[in-house]
């Protein structure tokens, strides 16, 4: 009875144990969520390899913020007993991980191409807007500033093209956008500028066709100084004699306004007085009659007006000197020619030889074919 | 009896031995991250950007293949030790590559550089001699211009080359290049027509 007992005693437990062991075995586990987990990391991964963190930032951010919660939430249920884990918060958040991840790589395929296509024809544009700029505005006398902004512009065009030709949009969209802002507004500023110059040539078609008039009917000499073209047209009887190269004042573009600005003037002048090399020390110069009675009208109402200080001086002493020939426009606001084409033209000019200073010869439809 | 008591208990302890011997190999871990973070730190993201993005992926498998493991009743973390080992290793051989390919490209911008300060010299050398006929002050400003915007962007290159921003300096360069070659070529086409020696 005693060894009855016993074995009663030894076998119980190991039955006990085999049946719990069996139970373990055999009992019903909730499965982890192994494939949803699996197949979210691989789209996350595919939407990373699509650029999807660059180019859907948003929806690829969500996307792993999803299946960080996933993670936690089976992290979580691991913690907890084996048979009483519930996988169903991780299934969901793994399903929308993967959901996102694959609208961001649909998203970002859609953004990339999209992008690329816009990009290609922004660099285009700017590179249009530029070619007009170079075509236009190449000789004609622009800011320090814009010419800066311009040559960084076109800097920055290659720039973006190099980061296009990579794929890297969002880099060369920046330094398009930026190329935009310097280059568009120097355009604009330049077409501005010259436009608005231009629309003073029927005052000066009038002026220059008084004066070749007046040369043919005096039978004499007269001068047209084109500001735009840098020549001094030497006119006889109505007909063009010869013309010469020269420098003006560095503020061209535009009528002088006050003493001091640089600009050479615009209107009808005569020759005032020569001057021979031994009373000048540009060589030899034809002083003209700046400012005549309109300059100084024009320069009270400037005054009057508030557009001009009133502490500001009306210009004078605009001469055609000599000492030409440096290739800028150094002047103070007089007309320098070369000392040989000077000694030429002191020769046949005499005090009253009518001069006329104008912006240009053609209209401005004319000098942009040019 | 007593044999048979042994056994039970045998049986016990490799049961409790079983449930328990997986210890998560945490060493083996923290070893994986310290290689990929330093694959970051050389920069493989830059330089390799694919295979940097495999490594992250690499881990983020083996991170899901821990969890599974944490879950199971009879842990077992030896695949997961031998995947970790093949990320690492990974790592490193990405670490060794980055290396060589951020100087290759710091030796392109490195030859590009010294290339365009010798046309910039060229070009600094030859613009007094330019023609400066009808127009030609305004065309010489312009390549003033181009030449400070070019001297410009070549400080800007060699301050990003000097920091070890390699790929941004070559960006930089290249375009520099193109439009220091260009104002050459035209100094040069117009000092031909000209008939100046150069």
């Amino acid at each position: 009875m005693h060894r009855v007992w016993k074995h009663i005693l030894v076998i119980t437990p190991i039955a006990i144990f085999i049946a719990a062991v069996g139970f373990l075995i055999f009992y019903p586990v909730p499965e982890p969520p192994v494939g949803e987990m699996e197949f979210a990391r691989t789209s996350i991964s595919l939407a990373a390899k699509d650029n999807a963190g660059t180019y859907s930032e948003s929806l690829f951010y969500e996307a792993r913020n999803y299946y960080d919660s996933a993670m936690v939430y089976w992290q979580k249920e691991n913690g907890n007993n084996i048979y009483k884990r519930n996988y169903e918060k991780v299934r969901i958040f793994a399903g929308l991980a993967a959901k996102k991840a694959n609208e961001a790589s649909d998203d970002s395929e859609n953004n990339t191409s999209s992008m690329n296509a816009r990009l290609s024809q922004e660099i285009k544009a700017l590179k249009e807007t530029d070619a007009s700029l170079t075509r236009r505005f190449s000789k004609y006398p622009l800011s320090s500033e814009i010419r800066n902004n311009i040559s960084r512009g076109e800097l920055l065009i290659t720039e973006a093209e190099l980061d296009w030709e990579k794929g890297q949009y969002m880099k060369a969209e920046r330094k398009i956008k930026e190329a935009e802002q310097l280059l568009v507004p120097s355009y604009v500023y330049a077409d501005a500028n010259m436009r608005s110059y231009f629309r003073s040539y029927p005052q000066w078609k009038s002026w220059a066709d008084t004066t070749i008039a007046e040369s043919r009917l005096n039978q004499d000499y007269s001068i047209i100084v084109d500001k735009y073209s840098r020549k001094v047209i030497v006119y006889l009887n109505g007909e063009v004699q010869f013309s010469y190269s020269v420098e003006l004042g560095k503020n061209w573009v535009g009528d002088k306004r006050l003493r001091g600005d640089k600009a050479t003037p615009e209107g009808m002048y005569k020759i005032t007085r020569m001057f021979k090399s031994d009373s000048t020390k540009y060589y030899k110069a034809l002083l003209l009659d700046y400012p005549n009675d309109e300059d100084t009208a024009m320069f009270v109402a400037a005054i009057e007006r508030g557009s001009l200080p009133r502490s500001a001086k009306i210009g004078g002493m605009i001469e055609i000197h000599g000492n030409g020939g440096k290739g800028s426009d150094w002047t103070a606001g007089c007309i320098a020619l070369k000392d040989r084409e000077m000694d030429s033209l002191f020769k046949i000019v005499k005090i009253g030889t009518p001069v006329t200073i104008i912006g240009s010869m053609y209209d401005l439809k004319h000098v942009l074919k040019r | 009896m007593k044999n048979k008591i042994l056994m039970g208990l045998a049986a016990i302890a490799m049961v409790a031995v079983l449930a328990s011997c997986g210890k998560k190999p945490q060493v083996e871990i923290d070893a994986t991250n310290a290689a990929i973070a330093a694959a970051q730190t050389a920069e493989a993201n830059v330089y390799l950007p694919a295979e940097f993005a495999a490594l992250q992926d690499s881990m983020n498998a083996i991170n899901n293949a821990i969890t599974v493991v944490d879950g199971k009743l009879f842990k077992n973390y030896k695949d997961v030790v031998a995947k970790l080992a093949t990320t690492k290793t990974l790592a490193e051989q990405v670490v060794a590559n980055a290396a060589v390919k951020k100087d290759e490209i710091k030796k392109e911008a490195e030859t590009l550089l010294t290339g365009i300060k010798t046309v910039v010299a060229e070009n600094a050398k030859l613009l007094p001699k330019l023609p400066r006929g009808k127009e030609g002050a305004a065309v010489i400003e312009a390549i003033k211009a181009d030449l400070g915007t070019v001297d410009a962007t070549v400080a800007e290159a060699q301050g990003l080359f000097d920091k070890g921003a390699y790929m941004d300096a070559l960006n930089k360069i290249k375009a520099a290049n193109e439009k220091a070659g260009s104002i050459n070529t035209e100094i040069k086409d117009v000092l031909k027509k000209a008939r100046i020696r150069f």
